[in-house]
């Protein structure tokens, strides 16, 4: 096996089983994990703390338990976290960090049914004004002393900051290898690109730095070949389960670039320079644009996009969209039709992790493909 | 030359046998579709009336929901390119295309050489479709041959919900326990499924002329109800059923000549 085989292949395996990951690192360092919900947190507040900050996306389940405590209209990866926590699946993290984006994880807040302490705060969307990074700072604030009294620990200004510089390399090294792992989709198929970016989310993320850099580094070694499919853009909260991403590569397409909330959406912005970290990680929040989440009277998403395709040469845009997602629905009519007026082509599926059938996307990929 | 397109769909099974490209020689259609006996008695039945055998098929090409548990094609193309295909081939000033099978609703939008430029599909949800249909048939004791008719003599159409067909049907039997007239009531099934219908239909931007295809275009109530919804005419393409298994056979003509991209 390859370098580049092996690294993928641990990246896939601690993807795919987050609680071996959470148990490998308390092995390791004698320290649990903290929760973190979507769709963006202080992660590093966790880090600076000792702990493995872990994502909380929900997973491809059956629902049976939620349906008690949700509406059936309760967006997909919401209905799974239910279920599984229903189950006491995150019963054994510290803590869970829970910020409220959306009407869902607002409601979901206050009903958590796990056992783990839960710490909720708020992203102000009047994001511009220099207001909404001192309230976040504030939030900021109030998160750190919450978890310091968790977690028994002192969450040093100075451990903070050395934390938002490994965040901040992990950003820039993932920017990288999007860029890179675009030029070799022969080898970096869209389910070990997802994968790849998703093992972060259970890393301690200096180490995910660490092996995604060598990767970068052994796949710029190797020359480029031509690429006979077609090359896309992912946009949506996130594209799972894997059946999806099979299917496109069933089809031909190769992931040059994305724009999910759960990959590029996390690392595209560096957390802003100065002097008080806590700021510092709210100022992150007012210059992020381009997500459905965080309010932009200029609607920049679909002129983000947009410079994406063009920047990594793809051929048309693949709309995830989260079944029931509030947010992410509202967006989509008005990127839709600046593509349109861009002459951009684009595909629209539904993203399940409830659904074990695949024939309705299957056809929509292939008619796409097709068509392009 | 002969070649062959077959369209297994959820609910029916279709087959059309090409002359060079340009004459039908044979259009089946078998009301049974995938996983059942349709498909290959749907094409028997096409070789038997048209004489021909198998081999003298150049090329065969499978599209549809059943697609890729068709043994005798050489290709699966989707239904979408496959129906923008049938439908420019029969009326060639087609730009948007409504088509209604058993269980997917799609709405197609045509370039003016009949490349598809969009195309929307319903969710996992059978509101709005053939099945949507079927359902309805049952609840109400009136075929399907005989709902256009019921329709055509409506007074005041009922509201039936679109959003979900099991809802939709405790509407209906509840309406039918209230007195409400068949005829009224199947009037408001039609409408609901155009509104479902058309709802895609105005994603994809709307553009004249609109043709309709699939099983669910024989019933002219749904035909008429999309017309008033969208405030503009409709054509039913020729044979609306076998238009998919039409544009199979026309793509694989043509890929026997080699006039494909």
């Amino acid at each position: 096996m390859s370098r580049i085989e092996t690294i993928i292949s641990e990246l896939s395996s601690i993807s795919n089983n987050p609680k071996k990951a959470m148990e490998d690192y308390k092995k390791e360092t004698g320290k649990g994990a903290v929760g973190v919900m979507p769709y963006y947190a202080p992660e590093e507040i966790i880090h600076a703390a000792g702990l493995l900050p872990v994502g909380i996306w929900g997973g491809q389940k059956s629902i049976s338990k939620a349906r008690a405590f949700l509406p059936p209209f309760a967006c997909s990866i919401m209905q799974s976290v239910m279920e599984m926590q229903l189950e006491g699946v995150y019963d054994n993290l510290e803590a869970i960090l829970f910020p409220v984006p959306c009407d869902t994880l607002k409601c979901l807040s206050q009903k958590w049914k796990g056992t783990s302490p839960v710490i909720v705060f708020t992203h102000p969307q009047n994001r511009k004004l220099e207001a909404a990074n001192k309230f976040l700072a504030e939030e900021y604030r109030l998160v750190r002393e919450k978890l310091e009294r968790i977690l028994d620990v002192k969450i040093t200004d100075e451990a903070l900051t050395k934390s938002i510089d490994i965040y901040n390399e992990n950003r820039k090294v993932m920017r990288e290898f999007v860029d890179i792992a675009a030029a070799y989709p022969q080898i970096i198929d869209p389910i070990k690109r997802h994968a790849i970016i998703k093992a972060r989310s259970f890393m301690e993320k200096s180490k995910h730095t660490a092996m995604v850099k060598e990767l970068n580094s052994e796949l710029k070694s190797l020359p480029v070949e031509d690429f006979t499919g077609k090359r896309v853009v992912l946009t949506g909260i996130m594209a799972e389960p894997n059946e999806v991403l099979e299917i496109l590569k069933e089809n031909g397409f190769a992931v040059v670039a994305d724009d999910l909330a759960q990959e590029s959406r996390q690392f595209r912005n560096d957390v802003p320079l100065g002097p008080d970290p806590l700021y510092r990680l709210a100022k992150w929040w007012q210059e992020f644009d381009g997500c459905s989440l965080a309010t932009d009277a200029k609607k920049s998403r679909g002129p983000m996009l947009i410079d994406t395709v063009k920047s990594s040469k793809a051929d048309a845009v693949v709309v995830c969209m989260m079944k029931f997602c509030d947010p992410e629905e509202f967006d989509y009519p008005i990127y839709y039709r600046q593509f349109e007026e861009a002459g951009i082509k684009s595909l629209f599926i539904e993203i399940d992790l409830e659904t074990t059938s695949f024939e309705q996307t299957k056809t929509r990929v292939q008619s796409f493909s097709e068509m392009l | 030359m002969f070649t062959m397109g077959i369209d297994i769909g959820s609910s029916s099974s279709k087959v059309v046998i090409l002359e060079d490209g340009l004459n039908i020689i044979a259009a089946e259609v078998i009301q049974i579709g995938t996983g059942s006996t349709g498909p290959k008695r749907v094409l028997d039945e096409a070789l038997s009336k048209s004489g021909l055998k198998l081999q003298d098929m150049a090329k065969i090409i499978a599209t549809g929901y059943g697609r890729s548990s068709v043994e005798e094609s050489h290709k699966q193309i989707s239904e979408i390119s496959c129906q923008a295909k049938g439908v420019f081939f029969l009326v060639p000033s087609a730009k948007t295309i409504i088509d209604i099978g058993g269980q997917d609703v799609k709405a197609i939008k045509l370039d003016s050489k009949g490349c598809v430029k969009q195309f929307f599909m319903n969710d996992k949800c059978a509101a709005g479709t053939g099945r949507f249909l079927d359902v309805m048939s049952r609840v109400l004791e009136v075929s399907l041959n005989e709902m256009a008719e019921y329709d055509s003599r409506a007074t005041e159409p009922a509201t039936v919900s679109s959003t979900c067909t099991v809802f939709a049907e405790s509407e209906v039997i509840s309406q039918l326990a209230n007195g409400v007239a068949k005829e009224n009531i199947i009037a408001g099934v039609h409408q609901s499924v155009a509104s479902k219908a058309c709802g895609l239909a105005y994603r994809c931007g709307v553009e004249e002329d609109i043709v309709m295809c699939g099983g669910v275009a024989k019933d002219l109530g749904v035909v008429r109800a999309i017309s008033k919804e969208l405030k503009k005419p409709v054509i039913v393409a020729p044979n609306p059923q076998t238009t998919a298994a039409l544009g199979a056979a026309i793509f694989a003509f043509d890929e026997v000549i080699g006039a494909n991209k």
